[in-house]
């Protein structure tokens, strides 16, 4: 509802805690926020529009730069909507080999998400830590792929290279090393004592909220809403995927969520290497007409296409609903009300873990 | 006529988001079921909405539909919870009054249908004032 | 070359400070960008500091395809610099548009027509290293000898 007041702290959209450009307008009563507006319009692409009426190779790559931070999962999931679409089947190695790329996308978009809570609450040094580990992640994933950020890696019927056996070995050695490095990182976070003055008890986000703004992703999960996509895809439920959660509801149980995902991302693709069949990769297939909606768990929380394809595999309407647009809403209607100081407000917006370019599109 | 110092007029851009496809469905949803103008309904949310909350309208109707007033039929007809806590369009206040009228004439013995059409008469009357 | 000359190059050499915006890309190039912060590629090494601040930046990395939102607006940034300045196009679009210059999308690229753009890194997106060495070759020449070059 609109209201006029008195103070109005506009933040952006050139902000130096924002990684992307938006507008938050803040309604503050003194220094307490009692209501948030965001104003988008600086990354409207128009992607949808372009995506209309282009053949599913084109659309591919056009999805996967919907958000460059998690690119595989929205490869995967346009993918799995055509493969559902079409009735394609993958072969299991194939199945497998996403699930590893996956899970290291993952990882490095978690530990992206914790620096820039740190970096924004000016502890660097953790943040910089963080970053560094998050560049092995990136060495992994251009080992697999062949790209850092936007890879390609699944085409419909199976994945685009295989894996040799001394890429495993070195992917597991690394994985050795990662879990090692952030464990004592994720215990420096939670023992910190300034860390906790500034995370616990802040950007308070309840579980009832949560729901009515269909929170997802660790936004929910550190919300006591277990929800995730990744229990209803059959590769991770033959790998046995529990999905953590905390019910703590404020900034610091969201960082200690994604900790605890990456954590577990670095046991299923443990056991995705240790139990990975052999077999082909490619399984081959056409892309037909129909019409789908298929969800798949991004790092952010759950990723949502609703594809219209004609015969010729044709995309004829398209919508993307991207986590970042619930998780935001929540975060600005939600958990900054009440915030006491504006340098909360932005630690609060960035540990909603905030992606501008998935919200526009 | 409001002029814009360092802002954009962002009503093209809302429009945009709300002509998507689903957003499309949802809000000729909508203006069926309060028999309003789709226009007008258009109108009202790009007036008192923000970008982000029309972004997410798919969302909080999907969320609406699966949890929202379970306990009374009325409420569940009339939209008591969807249209105030999940979409926001109308304040608390103001639906609660027409709850009230709306479930007292059907306690009086008012058909449910005459009572849910009073209802929303009064709703509209709220979004256009 | 004058004394003041030279040392005003020793300094600026040792010190860039960063702002970057992001005028409408998919995020990849922002992650590559943030990525060169990182102990690994380490560009505090090169004097470069990431500030976000256009009022004491000296060199503006312009990220994305330049949509509708920011008419005007970079403009504004652009001039809010100081002078010396220059402006890197990192990725392919703010060179081309890349994969999103199609019939029906918002954007307006290429961002040259509306700031000048000193440097291009190509690449969708480009490595950290990319955007570094643009940076410093940057550096190197349009900072240095500026007085005397522009009088």
């Amino acid at each position: 509802m609109k209201r006029t007041v008195d103070v109005n702290i506009p933040l952006g959209p050139i902000h130096p805690c924002f990684k992307e450009p938006a507008r938050l307008k803040c309604e503050a009563k003194g220094e307490r926020i009692v209501g948030a507006e965001v104003e988008l319009g600086y990354m409207k692409k128009g992607i949808e529009r372009i995506m209309k009426g282009r053949p599913w190779q084109e659309v591919m790559f056009l999805a996967e730069r919907v958000c460059g931070i998690c690119s595989v999962i929205h490869n995967m999931v346009f993918i799995e909507a055509m493969e559902q679409i079409s009735g394609i089947s993958v072969p299991p190695r194939a199945a497998y080999l996403r699930v590893i790329v996956n899970e290291l996308d993952r990882m490095q978009s978690h530990l992206l998400a914790n620096f820039s809570y740190c970096y924004t609450i000016e502890h660097e040094t953790l943040g910089m830590y963080l970053l560094d580990l998050r560049e092995q992640v990136m060495d992994q994933l251009e080992r697999l792929t062949g790209a850092r950020v936007t890879c390609a890696y699944i085409i419909p019927g199976g994945v685009r290279c295989d894996i040799p056996r001394n890429d495993a070995e070195l992917l597991q050695a690394s994985l050795d090393r990662i879990e090692r490095d952030l464990r004592r990182y994720s215990g420096m976070f939670a023992e910190g004592p300034m860390i906790a003055l500034r995370s616990r008890g802040v950007g308070i986000l309840t579980q009832e909220a949560a729901q009515r703004a269909h929170v997802v992703g660790p936004t929910a999960r550190a919300s006591g809403i277990t929800a995730d996509c990744r229990l209803n895809h059959p590769t991770y439920r033959q790998l046995g995927f529990v999905p953590v959660s905390r019910t703590d509801c404020d900034n610091f149980a969201r960082v200690m969520v994604r900790f605890d995902e990456v954590f577990q991302s670095i046991g299923l693709i443990r056991k995705c290497l240790q139990d990975l069949p052999a077999g082909v990769i490619r399984g081959g297939g056409v892309c037909k007409a129909g019409e789908t909606r298929y969800s798949g768990e991004a790092p952010r929380g759950e990723l949502t296409y609703f594809i219209k394809s004609d015969e010729f595999g044709r995309i004829v309407d398209i919508q993307i609903q991207t986590p970042s647009i619930m998780n935001i809403e929540a975060c600005c209607h939600e958990m900054i009300i009440g915030a006491d100081s504006i340098a909360d407000v932005t630690s609060t917006f960035v540990s909603a873990d905030p992606c501008i370019a998935c919200t526009e599109r | 006529m409001t002029t814009y110092l360092y802002e954009k007029d962002l009503v093209p851009q809302k429009y945009r988001i709300l002509v998507a496809y689903r957003h499309d469905i949802l809000v000729r949803q909508i203006a069926t079921e309060l028999d309003i103008p789709v226009q007008e309904l258009r109108r009202y949310l790009i007036e008192h909405f923000d970008m982000i909350l029309l972004e997410n309208l798919p969302a909080r109707v999907e969320m609406a539909d699966a949890h929202a007033d379970q306990d009374d039929p009325v409420a569940l007809v009339l939209g008591r919870e969807k249209y105030t806590l999940y979409l926001q369009i109308m304040s608390g206040a103001a639906m609660e009054s027409i709850f009230h009228a709306v479930s007292d004439r059907v306690r009086a013995g008012t058909a449910m249908e005459d009572a849910i059409a009073y209802g929303r008469e009064r709703i509209r009357e709220e979004l256009r004032r | 070359m004058t004394l003041l000359q030279r040392i005003k190059n020793m300094v600026r050499a040792r010190s860039i400070h960063v702002a970057y915006v992001d005028v409408g890309s998919c995020n990849g190039c922002d992650i590559e960008v943030l990525a060169c912060l990182a102990p690994r590629y380490d560009i505090e090494q090169y004097g470069i500091f990431v500030h976000n601040n256009p009022r004491e930046a000296d060199v503006l990395l312009v990220i994305g395809a330049y949509t509708p939102g920011w008419e005007e607006k970079l403009a504004m940034v652009w001039e809010k610099i100081p002078d010396p300045k220059a402006a890197v196009a990192i990725g392919n679009c703010p060179i081309s548009g890349c994969l999103f210059n199609r019939r029906g999308s918002f954007v307006d690229p290429p961002v040259k027509k509306h700031i000048p753009i000193a440097a291009e890194v190509p690449g969708c997106p480009p490595r950290p290293t990319e955007i570094l060495q643009a940076i410093l070759s940057v550096r190197d020449s349009v900072f240095a000898n500026w007085e005397e070059s522009h009088p």
